[in-house]
């Protein structure tokens, strides 16, 4: 293979790692957004606490002396995924279950007030440094030529392949087979009748949020081994990136969710292998406008039906 | 909570030293010490809060200046222009004259102005950038070198000692860290030297893989990054599981042990400028211990600067037997001050007349080592 | 009480989960590793306050309801019954108020005219996205690109060609207006929250590029220096630059830097006063009625043959020429702009304004503008747990009163019965 090539096959191996887990926290807008219609702004701080608290565990157990790392991981993710669900509920409960069928900019201004607030706690209960973790896992493999360009995996980022991979299999097998996935569905398609047919809709929406949650748990831990770097600020900026990728995949759709990552991780792995790095956001975002325009519900998305 | 309990603690001393003089002392005079109390470089605010707190207090402890009590009050400008331009007016508001600050090259600069036209004397004690003394202010001066300094001296070790054959240069596109890269650029393109790569990176970014592909693909073999330690960690930790083998070198923006903890391993070997350490000084040993016995660490690069900014502004005081801006100001343009970070003497635009930077290697444990020539 | 047991235990368990180890465990380095250390015996001493105080309210829930049932709620629109119920008296209450305006900044301290102006700006903002949001219904939440268009126009301007402050605010809204327009003309097809999303993508294209564009705008490092306005020709600084005369010479009194924040915040009172002014005008002619209308029904505007587009295209447009207004003043204000004032937070912020204003509402929007502004002020008080407490307000407020602080009331008329 020639250099140029080489160099491409590493800048999407870049951007797909970094596309997976845009899809991972991005479920969690489009589940939410599918199913009660409103952008749930605090999603990005679910994934920042899910990575504080993977670190949390991790650093602890290591400090007890543990040195089986896929035990330690597996205790982090746990744990993770449990309190990380925990806040996702308990935003939803707090802040946006007394507001329904109120004006949906309302429960919009409460995601946003909530957004701040778990920021500014996470500020003052673990300080506003960057906290860092030393790598976990290392290494990986090389191939193409040495003389020309060497390609390089590693086994982190085949291992947030592998993770996000599982997670989507398993959410597509959980929204398509089970009860509570179906439930999901009806509620999505229409709540009230729904409701009719005697489905609990406050819990089924409950559940969307521990789903949504719990995924962006998953993301918190591998993005929090991957870079090794957390503040209480990368949730925003993850928030926005993969509220960006939902809504270019299609918000309402899962598979949408999906596609959508892997393009805008691509895109801005590609944007910054070819031109100067800092436009890779202005990329991204004329890319979600331009999708936009020409098609208004996103790649995947359901065209919005005007009812009178 | 640690640093408020820190706060609280030298609020308390400060308290019983005025506690015990005040008897004798009743007017107190203000020092405004502005810089990022929080937010990502808030080690460096630290820096500069340690410095002064404890400048003031033994100036306190010596019987004050001109029968004068200093009292220092912390303003967080969090290291964001937007803040420290609301920072710079709540001082004007509170009536202080006479500031310690601020940190960030950014936020210095539209800080500066307001002061000036304000008349509030301004000493930084670590802005580097060469723009924030050309606007002709009177009131602004600083005790720490320009970029203008360091970047050539940094480009002049790259020249003799690294010899890189191909260069890039990496920065954060903040004033402080392209103003570096493009004066490190410029000295090395005299040289001979051509970089291949002249980018910028935006700060809080996470992701820096592409990146680290594009100087892999360059072939690159030498990297000089301006801008801070969040960044650079990053990109250093990811060079490093991609295997790309390069020198990599930064200003005293990256010199500080959490450089380390970010990048780990890949954090050794590399090449810092920073001022000289004022804290292997014989002369401050003392001044050290005094530290080292509030458990504090003196070894930051704006520890020293930041006191010996207080001192010029007590000297000055004294000097001029006012502590009113304007005559402070023709003062210190007029005199040289013994300070702790030697005699100081400043030029028409405020700046230092002299100062010396020092290349290190940085090393994994967040130690330094002064690098061979 | 048996059921109020379960979920007290339930919510005590859940608080405990979510303190246990984000509060109760910190991550600190120690040399270059991570270790963690527990929180004081304080820290934990709040913990189980905290989940004490959860179980005990959930299981006393049905007594401190009854017991709050008992206390009357405030009814904010009794504020301002005068000018509904006698309007002959309103042309004097106006007048009365407008020259309090005018007056009292001489009377208090330069720190609370500063925050006054600081206010007066949220306002403008406040009234221009209530145009798009409260009145025609358009969600936008990329506003802040408007705003920061204003702003820089005359940065630019005033530093590239020496327009001064006056010159450039006309034309800092016909920009603004004219980026609303240009983006509205494609956008607008667009319904609902889509429309939110593009004009939130488009906030942050406009916010990157000024970040990047270096040459032009200074990048990250913003541009400062900005001239001040003048009042006619007299400039408020001590020393005057060239050919200009500062303001305390000519008129012979001492210098003060009050004078200056003094002036700028009668600039924004009376920029203030002219907004209300157009938007009141606007609001009683056939357009603003087709704006409410608009939000209203979209399906039943169109069978009456109103054209959607235009209408939502003069919304859009009028809102960001508002904000191009405010954008103006603010940098003038400032002396200093840069990306960074210029973020999602803050059209997040002006977002809250309005529909805590209660949408539509003019003098909900200035009320809600002052309570946002003045708010964080007096919360410095709390220094570090201030923006903790704003954003617990945000979502408290939202439950209090989702309807807004005062819901708007439109001009219409009851039969007797």
């Amino acid at each position: 293979m020639s250099e140029a090539l080489l160099y491409l096959l590493q800048q999407l191996i870049n951007g797909l790692t970094i596309g997976s887990t845009y899809a991972l926290i991005a479920i969690g807008y489009t589940m939410v957004y599918g199913i009660i219609g409103m952008i749930n702004f605090a999603h990005g701080e679910i994934y920042m606490i899910g990575s504080y608290i993977s670190f949390i565990v991790i650093a602890g157990l290591l400090g007890m002396g543990m040195v089986a790392l896929p035990v330690i991981l597996l205790i982090a993710l746990i744990v993770a995924v449990i309190i990380a669900s925990t806040y996702g509920w308990t935003v939803e409960r707090v802040a946006y279950r007394p507001l329904r069928g109120s004006n949906r900019l309302i429960p919009l201004i409460s995601a946003i007030g909530m957004s701040i607030f778990l920021q500014n706690y996470v500020v003052l209960s673990q300080s506003a440094r960057d906290v860092a973790l030393p790598p976990q896992i290392s290494g990986g493999w090389t191939f193409g030529d040495p003389q020309l360009f060497e390609v390089s995996l590693s086994y982190m980022q085949l291992l947030i392949w592998v993770a996000t991979f599982v997670c989507m299999t398993l959410l597509t097998l959980f929204i398509s087979r089970s009860r509570i996935g179906r439930a999901c569905r009806a509620c999505a398609e229409d709540r009230g009748m729904t409701n009719l047919l005697g489905i609990d809709t406050d819990r089924t929406i409950a559940m969307t949020f521990i789903i949504g949650a719990a995924l962006a748990a998953v993301a918190g831990l591998l993005l929090g081994l991957y870079y090794g770097v957390v503040n209480p600020f990368v949730g925003f900026i993850a928030g926005l990136k993969a509220f960006t990728a939902a809504v270019l995949g299609g918000i309402g759709s899962i598979p949408g969710a999906m596609l959508g990552g892997l393009i805008l991780g691509v895109t801005e792995a590609l944007t910054s292998a070819y031109f100067p790095s800092e436009y890779k956001d202005v990329v991204s975002f004329g890319l979600l406008v331009l999708i936009l325009l020409f098609r208004p519900s996103g790649l995947l998305g359901k065209p919005e039906v005007e009812k009178v | 909570m640690k640093q408020f309990s820190r706060t609280l603690l030298s609020v308390g001393t400060a308290l019983a030293i005025m506690g015990s003089a005040a008897a004798v002392q009743a007017e107190t005079l203000k020092i405004a010490l502005a810089g990022p109390a929080t937010g990502p470089v808030a080690q460096y605010g630290d820096m500069q809060k340690i410095g002064v707190m404890m400048a003031i207090e033994q100036l306190n402890k010596a019987g004050g200046v001109n029968g004068m009590e200093l009292e220092g009050v912390i303003y967080d400008d969090a290291c964001d222009p937007k803040q420290a331009v609301a920072v710079a007016n709540k001082i004007v508001n509170d009536g202080i004259q006479h500031v310690v600050g601020h940190l960030c090259s950014s936020s210095t600069e539209p800080a500066a102005d307001i002061y000036e036209e304000e008349g509030v004397l301004m000493i930084t004690a670590a802005s580097t950038s060469p723009t924030i003394t050309e606007k002709g202010h009177k009131l602004i001066f600083r005790t720490i070198g320009l970029d203008s300094l360091q970047g050539p001296f940094a480009a002049q070790y790259i020249v003799n000692s690294v010899k890189p054959e191909r260069m890039a240069i990496i920065h954060d596109k903040q004033q402080y860290g392209e103003g570096l890269a493009t004066a490190v650029k410029n000295e090395v393109e005299k040289a001979g030297i051509t970089p291949v790569m002249f980018e910028g990176v935006t700060p809080g970014d996470k992701d820096f893989s592409a990146l680290v592909a594009k100087l892999k693909k360059e072939n690159v073999d030498f990297v000089y990054y301006g801008g801070y330690h969040p960044e650079l960690g990053l990109i250093l930790r990811q060079s490093r599981e991609k295997g790309l083998e390069a020198q990599f070198m930064g200003p005293e923006g990256v010199g500080n042990p959490d450089i380390s903890k970010i990048a780990g391993e890949a954090s050794e070997g590399l090449l810092v400028t920073l001022p000289q350490s004022f804290d292997q000084d014989p002369a401050n040993q003392a001044l050290v211990e005094a530290f080292k016995a509030k458990g504090e660490d003196p070894s930051g690069p704006f520890v020293f600067p930041a006191y010996s900014a207080v001192q010029v502004m007590a000297q000055a005081i004294e000097g001029s037997g006012s502590s009113d801006p304007y005559e402070m100001a023709d003062y210190i343009r007029n005199n040289t001050f013994e300070t702790t970070t030697g005699t100081l003497d400043f030029d028409d635009k405020g700046d230092l007349t002299e100062f010396s930077f020092v290349v290190y290697n940085w090393h994994a444990d967040g130690t330094k080592t002064p690098a061979a020539q | 009480m048996r059921q109020n047991l379960y979920s007290a235990v339930f919510a005590a368990g859940i608080t405990f989960v979510l303190t246990c180890l984000m509060i109760g465990v910190k991550l600190t380095s120690e040399g270059t590793q991570l270790k963690v250390v527990s929180a004081t015996e304080a820290q934990w001493g709040w913990i189980f306050a905290g989940i004490a105080l959860v179980f005990f309210s959930q299981l006393f829930r049905d007594q401190i309801s009854a017991a709050t049932a008992g206390i009357p709620r405030p009814k904010l629109a009794t504020l301002v019954p005068e000018q509904v119920r006698s309007p002959k008296l309103k042309p004097w209450l106006l007048a009365a108020l407008v020259v309090g305006l005018f007056v009292w900044p001489f009377m208090v301290s330069r720190g609370a005219v500063d925050l006054a102006t600081l206010t007066l700006i949220y306002v403008m903002l406040g009234l221009g996205l209530n145009i798009v949001v409260g009145l025609a219904g358009l969600l936008d939440l990329g506003y802040v690109a408007f705003y920061a268009i204003g702003a820089y126009s005359y940065a630019l301007l005033s530093s590239y060609f020496g327009l001064s402050f006056w010159a450039c605010l006309p034309i800092a809204a016909v920009l603004a207006a004219t980026f609303g327009f240009v983006l509205g003309f494609p956008v607008l097809r667009l319904r609902g929250d889509y429309l939110a999303i593009v004009t939130l993508g488009f906030g942050e294209i406009i916010r990157i590029l000024l970040n990047n564009w270096t040459a032009l705008t200074g990048g990250p490092n913003g541009i400062s220096g900005i001239e001040k306005p003048t009042l006619f020709g007299l400039e408020f600084s001590r020393r005057a630059s060239e050919g200009h005369v500062p303001f305390h010479e000519f008129m012979g009194i001492d210098y003060s830097s009050g004078h200056k924040v003094i002036f700028l915040y009668l600039i924004a009172v009376v920029l203030v006063i002219w907004v209300l002014f157009v938007i009141n005008r606007l609001m009683r002619m056939p357009l603003g009625r087709a704006w409410e209308a608009l939000r209203e029904d979209e399906i039943a505007c169109r069978s009456l043959g109103l054209n959607r587009t235009v209408i939502k295209l003069t919304a859009f447009t009028f809102g960001a020429s508002t904000a191009g207004f405010a954008g103006c003043f603010f940098a003038a204000r400032q002396g200093f702009i840069s990306p960074e004032s210029f973020v999602f937070i803050e059209s997040a912020i002006i977002l809250a304004i309005v529909v805590l204003g209660g949408m539509g509402s003019q003098f909900g929007v200035i009320l809600a503008a002052i309570v946002m502004t003045i708010l964080p002020e007096f919360a410095r008080e709390f220094s570090e747990y201030r923006m903790l407490l704003f954003g617990l307000l945000m979502v408290l407020m939202m439950r209090w009163r989702p309807q807004g602080l005062l819901p708007s009331k439109r001009p219409h008329m009851e039969l007797k019965r």
